[in-house]
């Protein structure tokens, strides 16, 4: 069902609609007709049904998602995500900018872990330019990647803790990420947008600061990140909350297009760095963690796991990191072959990939940004409806979405 | 008009407030000299005097009432401090610092921050009970502070219906939170509302059905009267006789005054902050006392029902008194004569001055000024200290007072210390809790003390 708009369709900032209707523009419903079937239903209210618009603004929406949620009494009966809010059309500005500015412009995409956004479409840039990155600098790659991973993880449990009304959790995961930044400072001399990778291999050898906090923080940091976790793991407020809470089966998890955490949850050991093979990943000895439930708290306990492995391969790297370059001898303007390339690898939200177009211009044709974040939140829609209002920040918060990915 | 005008506009809006306070002032210290001198003000002052010994009980009342209101005030602000500052040592923060000593003025800063914030009324807002909502809140928790019993003889009113009085008006500030729920146009508000009056109902009642218990055994409602039930060794508190009674209310205490894990109200990371969303200003500022007040409130009474209210643990007071720090009741003040000018003229600035020598000729940074300062200070805090000692040991009421303030702030900082730890249950389990739980526990326990009491009394005789 298409309907046309009989009237012109009327701004929100529209001083005339203000005057008009001077309450109902506070309303969840858009002020145009419904554009699609989906739209008519779901702005259709029956008798003891109301509206409630969950973001842009809103404490636990992690960034400027809006949810309009459909409830009956504090039951959630449908829910309609609206995204877009942080839309800044980044595809597009790599398109018009140089391969090497492509980095800065992907880095704030997934902004919790940068080291990520910006590594895969180095990745692709590599595969166009036939180029071999110096070992040094592959090992120096895995290296930031996992510790960015753990900082990332550890937010997520202090947030997913947050959501459900925990104070103290979130702090404990800052102090992990605090070590974590501060260490990332000085290998790359910023603590969120790190701009580290560069086409070829990375901006800095490590050094001598970063190595030593490197060492401070490794001597204790698998305990720590356990003992401090056991304030919500096992707690039975927590755990009540959050056992049997928007279980996802495999098939649906397949369907869906999850990736990472979520669907290693379900018990699909799928992980790209065991999976699709990169940089030096085949080189070291790491486990792939799964769960069997499929629910939040299965997602909450795997991010624990994913920790302890990562640091068992921050040790491994450490051990075998190699001497040599640490970029590869490239042209200051590039120009790679015209064709095609894909980079995926795993993000701390599943797999993150890049497919680029080169027409042999210095500057990309197409860049196409493949963000799980994306792909995980959808979900939200199968999960969320019949459960209650409060449950839809649980299940959100261990899908574990960032904005600035989502909306690119 | 223009001579007049223009130096009047060249004021701050300080000098606007301050300069007609001061011709008020001087017209009235005019007036009373001028009174004081022809006759009416004497006349009248025994008239006042008169009808106040009149009306006794109503002056009591009013001074009562007033004592409350003002004792409200820096109860939540040090509460909201202690909160700030405890949740920070547990989160491993320093918490705030910045204003006074330790922070300790953070939450007068807060205070005066929401004063002058501006008062918002949204669109569509219902006008008449929005405005309203915070007051009702406020003084339902206020109301019920009449009947606690601070200490020996310092109690508002001793109604012999105290307990029920208290749950009555403590339980009014659920209409206030309906109130503003349902009058914001909100739709997180009226969540919060709904969330609010539901909780509240539910919890009321294993609340009441826990404190039964205590009623059976002390025999009366009234709150003076439990406590006095409870003298004796710290074994004769309720607590050691009704466990149950005592954790069922405690429990169910922390999910009246919306505390975590029970603060479903103002879940901030579902319904934005429940009934106070729309609210700004002081009117926001009155719920967050409430709130506030509230902890103290139902910590002072779980220590009064169960905690031996004043009763003391161990008998300070003696203690001290036997160290021979109570007063001599021979000695008049006015015996001392000029000695008593000198002791007060020349003891503290000798303590004063012994006090900052010693830092100002040991430590090289402290200017002598600022070492005069900690000695004022230091000085200060230890004649403080030595009133608060001989106070103890020579008037009951003091002492009853301390103990009762340790035991209620021990419950304060557990409240806090809840809030710290744990996470938020969700509205069914909520309900669940209530009804499955607490509620049939309570019904044992009130069940199980009647029993008892009916077969002690049948073997007693």
């Amino acid at each position: 069902m298409t309907t046309e708009p009989k009237t012109r369709i009327r701004s929100l900032d529209d001083p005339l609609l203000m005057v008009d209707t001077p309450a109902t523009i506070y309303d969840a419903i858009p002020p145009y007709p419904p554009r699609t079937e989906r739209e008519a239903e779901f702005y259709a209210l029956r008798e003891g049904e109301m509206l409630v618009n969950l973001g842009p603004q809103h404490p636990s929406t992690h960034g400027v998602l809006r949810v309009v949620l459909k409830i009956d009494g504090e039951r959630v009966v449908d829910l309609d995500p609206v995204l877009g809010y942080l839309h800044r059309g980044v595809e597009k500005i790599c398109e018009n900018s140089d391969w090497h500015m492509v980095v800065s412009h992907c880095d704030p995409l997934e902004y919790i872990a940068s080291m990520f956004s910006e590594l895969v479409p180095v990745m692709a840039a590599e595969q166009l330019l036939d180029v071999r990155v110096p070992r040094r600098a592959e090992y120096i790659r895995v290296l930031a990647c996992e510790l960015n991973r753990i900082s990332s993880h550890a937010l997520f449990m202090g947030w997913l803790a947050l959501d459900l009304g925990g104070l103290t959790p979130i702090l404990y995961g800052f102090i992990e990420r605090d070590e974590i930044v501060e260490m990332l400072a000085a290998l790359t001399g910023q603590k969120l947008l790190f701009n580290y990778m560069r086409i070829g291999g990375v901006n800095g050898d490590l050094n001598h600061e970063f190595l030593s906090r490197l060492g401070d923080w490794m001597a204790h940091a698998g305990q720590r990140i356990e003992d401090s976790q056991t304030l919500i793991n096992e707690n039975e407020i927590f755990v009540k909350r959050t056992k049997g809470l928007g279980v996802v089966d495999r098939e649906t998890a397949l369907r869906m297009c999850l990736s990472g955490p979520p669907l290693r949850a379900t018990g699909i050991p799928y992980d790209v760095r065991r999976a699709h093979p990169y940089s030096v990943y085949p080189e070291l000895e790491f486990e792939i963690p799964t769960r069997e439930e499929g629910d939040s708290y299965a997602r909450y306990l795997l991010h624990l796991d994913e920790i302890k492995q990562s640091i068992h391969i921050i040790d491994q790297v450490l051990h075998k990191m190699p001497d040599g370059p640490i970029t590869a001898k490239l042209p200051r303007l590039l120009r790679p072959r015209p064709g095609r390339a894909f980079a995926a690898i795993e993000s701390p939200r599943g797999h993150y990939a890049v497919y680029a177009m080169s027409d042999g211009s210095d500057q990309p044709f197409r860049l196409r940004i493949h963000d799980p974040s994306y792909f995980n939140l959808q979900t939200v829609g199968l999960l969320t409806p019949g459960h209650l209002v409060a449950d839809t920040m649980a299940i959100m918060a261990s899908l574990d979405p960032i904005m600035g990915g989502v909306d690119k | 008009m223009n001579a007049i005008s223009r130096p009047w506009n060249r004021l701050t809006l300080a000098g606007k407030v301050i300069l007609p306070l001061l011709f008020l002032l001087a017209a009235m210290t005019l007036l009373l000299l001028v009174g004081v001198a022809l006759g009416p003000i004497p006349y009248l002052a025994d008239l006042a005097y008169d009808t106040v010994v009149a009306n006794l009980g109503i002056v009591r009342f009013v001074g009562s009432v007033t004592a409350i209101l003002l004792f409200t005030v820096p109860t939540a602000f040090i509460i909201i401090y202690l909160e700030m500052k405890v949740i920070a040592l547990m989160n491993m923060r320093l918490g705030p610092n910045r204003v006074g000593p330790w922070g300790t003025l953070q939450s007068t800063v807060h205070g005066f921050k929401v004063l002058g914030k501006e008062d918002f009324t949204p669109t569509g807002a219902d006008v008449p009970v929005f405005t309203l909502a915070p007051a009702v809140v406020y003084l339902a928790v206020v109301m019920a502070f009449l009947v606690l019993p601070f200490a020996p003889g310092l109690v508002g009113a001793d109604m012999n219906i105290g307990l029920l009085y208290f749950f009555a008006v403590g339980s009014l500030g659920v209409v206030g939170l309906m109130m503003a729920g349902w009058s914001s146009f909100n739709k997180y508000s009226l969540l919060g509302g709904l969330r609010a009056a539901a909780q509240i109902v539910s919890y009321e009642i294993p609340l009441t059905l826990a404190v039964v218990g205590v009623v059976l055994l002390a025999g009366t409602f009234s709150l003076n009267s439990i406590v006095l039930e409870q003298n004796g060794s710290f074994l004769d508190w309720y607590a050691f006789r009704q466990p149950l009674g005592f954790l069922i209310f405690f429990i169910a205490a922390a999910a009246e005054g919306a505390r975590t894990p029970f603060d479903l109200t103002e879940a901030d990371s579902e319904i934005v902050a429940g009934p106070m969303t729309e609210y700004s200003g002081m009117r926001y500022g009155f719920f967050y006392f409430a709130e506030y007040v509230n902890v103290f409130l139902l910590s002072a009474l779980t220590v009064v029902l169960f905690l031996g209210g004043w009763n003391a643990p161990f008998d300070l007071g003696g203690l001290l008194a036997q160290v021979g720090l109570t007063v001599d009741p021979t000695l008049a003040p006015g015996q001392l004569g000029i000695g008593l000018l000198f002791g007060v003229a020349l003891v503290p600035p000798i303590v004063i001055l012994a006090i900052a020598l010693p830092i100002w000729a040991f430590r090289s940074d402290v200017a002598f000024w600022k070492a005069l300062v900690i000695g004022f200070l230091l000085f200060n805090v230890l004649a403080v200290g030595a009133l608060m000692l001989w106070a103890t040991a020579s008037f009951e009421a003091v002492e009853g007072l301390i103990w009762f303030f340790a035991k209620t702030y021990v419950f304060v900082v557990v409240f806090v210390w809840m809030r710290a730890t744990l996470p938020r249950v969700r509205v069914d389990q909520l309900m669940g809790f209530a009804w499955k739980w607490l509620l049939p526990a309570a019904l044992v326990n009130l069940f199980v003390t009647a029993a008892a009491i009916v077969v002690v009394t049948q073997i007693q005789g």
